[in-house]
């Protein structure tokens, strides 16, 4: 837990670095007052001093009891591969989206979604894959007026 | 005079079958939300904005609105049914909740909750109307620097009550802030922190990021969670008898007052006002040792103060602009997609908007209690929906709400970024909640102080000329430097991320 901290800290300072150096590229003030980098640039820096503490106190903490270390910050085990089915399934889907539309990239995206939860029953598959992408496209772009992809290959 | 005059034209509006409609459907959706374990009120209201994408600004707002003090009930029922808070609010409600579902007085627990709720709902309401136009009326005289102030105080209260955690939670908000500056610069027209992307231009999209922070997260956490038996309580009736009624009264009154002083506070969160019911019903009791083993204040007191926070909530909204929590803040959202800034102004730009969404609340707690009460046991049969559609089904929701706003897939994936960070943040117990209200109060935040400092050629002095703007923002300042650096001496009262 606590070298997960000091990471995600570490990673929140470089960003904050990062701002600082980006936003001094911008004009801090000119002559009708601060310029679009004045409220970027000290939020930045602020953010620069807030990590440093944090990254102070948390190396400084005392070890954490056995049980904490426990506390596994990835996902791991069967937990993990469903955590990762959802990860990798939704970034296929989005990827998918552009090229073949919502409607087909729901419909395999539903499918081995639920899949991979552990459904197997077939015909509840179909259904639920069908319904979750053709038949929620329908309601949102006919009865709420929600723009969905169509998706490259049908236009 | 005024105020009622308003009123009484919002309930005529608020009564149309077209709102009517719209509030039923946000409760119902609401409580489904609330009832299924793992997705709080913020993760429901920000899942269910594309519903409203065609919807006016008023109809959207209520059937949002709806969705959220819906979800406020929704999670009692799995709190008493199975001992599984549906959202975090409801945490309280399991201690007392549970064991009367246990003795067979499972009716008589959500019956109670439903009651309190409609009541702590309401008188919270009668509250809003009485407080929110005079308070909008006085922040109406404020500048750019009282309302930089403002907003610096909002953001050190949430941050204040992070408890030994205020450091990472003053990151967060630094963090949110950052976020919150992609984008076209708006007062200069220049571009920052682009970095030549066509699609950050217009910033980084708030909603996208608050369902992946939620949404996403909420439903990664629960998929790597393994399954647990979960024992069902037996549902006889839904109906407390009058002497639980009567033992209740005492419960619900103390509630509302609890649950409405602490609504208006931004940052509380809705598990203090709960927390705080509790504790305060079982000091008062002559017989606490009943507490913990089915007392029915114990439920009724809690709920009650749940909802009275929902409504409460809402002042500094509607008043001043200022999101008390990340739900509150995702609602401020919807406004925003709508073009309706809350705030002050709001009371005289949009007067039948305001009011009618206000008469709203009260037709939306009738509407929950008409629901709640008979359909419990409908709504219990709602657990058995397994994982799997559940998550397929929100994720759906997710991709729709995330591209729907502006037609773009950049935004998808925004989502399921922050999705995965919101996962990595939550394990890693950094507070989610302030970078969430950095997000939605930075722009506001940066063109007030840069007005304020143009206003005064450069000069930070004008802090010092202004009682109201230096009061604002050296109280929350001083209390949050006091408790960074005692942190361990004070009791923290942490708040639950999915409120």
């Amino acid at each position: 837990m606590r070298q997960g901290r000091l990471i995600a800290t570490g990673a929140m300072l470089v960003f904050c670095l990062f701002a600082v150096w980006q936003s001094s590229l911008l004009s801090l003030t000119d002559r009708l007052g601060p310029g679009p980098g004045f409220f970027p640039f000290w939020l930045a820096l602020i953010g620069v001093v807030l990590a440093l503490a944090l990254l102070f106190t948390t190396y400084r903490e005392p070890a954490a009891p056995a049980a904490d270390d426990e506390v596994r910050i990835l996902p791991y085990g069967v937990g993990g591969m469903r955590w990762l089915a959802i990860v990798l399934l939704m970034a296929a889907a989005a990827a998918a989206m552009e090229v073949v539309g919502f409607r087909l990239a729901m419909l395999v995206f539903n499918a081995a979604l639920v899949i991979a939860l552990g459904e197997r029953r077939w015909w509840v598959i179909a259904l639920f894959a069908v319904g979750g992408s053709f038949g929620v496209y329908y309601v949102f772009t006919h009865w709420l007026d929600v723009l969905l992809p169509d998706g490259r290959i049908w236009s | 005079m005024d105020a009622l005059h308003h009123l009484l034209a919002g309930f005529a509006a608020a009564l149309s079958v077209k709102y009517l409609l719209f509030a039923l459907v946000g409760c119902v959706l609401g409580t489904l939300i609330g009832v299924l374990p793992g997705l709080g009120p913020a993760a429901g209201t920000a899942i269910l904005i594309p519903l409203t994408f065609s919807l006016d600004a008023t109809g959207a707002i209520i059937m949002l609105s709806a969705i959220y003090y819906g979800a406020m009930y929704g999670g009692t029922i799995t709190s008493v049914l199975i001992n599984v808070p549906g959202e975090a609010a409801s945490v309280v409600t399991c201690i007392d909740g549970h064991q009367m579902a246990r003795q067979g007085r499972a009716g008589s627990a959500l019956g109670i909750a439903a009651i309190g709720s409609f009541v702590g709902g309401t008188l919270a309401t009668v509250a809003l109307v009485v407080v929110a136009m005079p308070l909008a009326s006085l922040a109406l005289k404020f500048g750019p620097a009282e309302f930089f102030a403002l907003m610096v105080a909002g953001l050190c209260l949430v941050v204040g009550l992070a408890g030994n955690n205020m450091m990472a939670a003053l990151l967060m908000t630094v963090i949110g802030l950052l976020l919150a500056l992609v984008g076209v610069d708006p007062v200069r027209g220049a571009p920052r922190f682009t970095f030549g992307v066509e699609e950050l231009y217009d910033g980084i999209g708030f909603i996208p990021v608050v369902m992946g922070l939620f949404g996403v997260a909420e439903l990664l956490l629960a998929a790597e969670k393994r399954q647990t038996h979960m024992v069902e309580a037996e549902l006889k009736s839904w109906m407390p008898t009058a002497a639980e009624c009567k033992q209740s009264v005492g419960a619900i009154g103390r509630g509302t007052v609890v649950g409405f002083v602490l609504g208006l506070i931004p940052g509380v969160g809705a598990i203090v006002p709960t927390f705080m019911a509790y504790v305060l019903e079982k000091r008062v009791s002559k017989t606490p040792e009943r507490f913990g083993k089915g007392a029915i204040e114990g439920v009724a007191s809690a709920e009650t103060a749940n909802n009275a926070y929902a409504n409460a909530a809402m002042v500094p909204l509607l008043a001043l602009g200022i999101p008390s929590s990340p739900t509150i803040a995702v609602l401020m959202g919807a406004f925003i997609i709508n073009g309706i800034t809350p705030g002050p102004f709001l009371f005289q730009e949009q007067p039948a908007l305001v009011w009618t969404v206000i008469a709203s609340f009260f037709v939306g707690n009738v509407l929950l209690l008409i629901l709640n009460l008979p359909l419990v046991g409908l709504w219990a049969k709602l657990l058995k929906i397994p994982f799997s559609y559940m998550c397929a089904g929100v994720l759906i929701f997710c991709v729709i709400g995330a591209y729907g706003l502006k037609q773009s897939l950049f935004d998808v994936w925004v989502m399921l970024g922050f999705g995965i960070l919101g996962y990595l943040l939550r394990k890693l117990d950094f507070p989610i909640a302030p970078a969430i209200l950095a997000l939605i109060l930075g722009p506001m935040m940066e063109k007030s102080l840069r007005t304020t400092l143009e206003i005064s050629g450069g000069s930070f002095a004008i802090f010092l000329d202004r009682p109201v703007a230096l009061t604002l923002l050296a109280v929350p300042v001083i209390v949050v430097g006091f408790l960074l650096f005692k942190p361990r001496s004070l009791a923290p009262l942490r708040e639950g991320d999915s409120e």
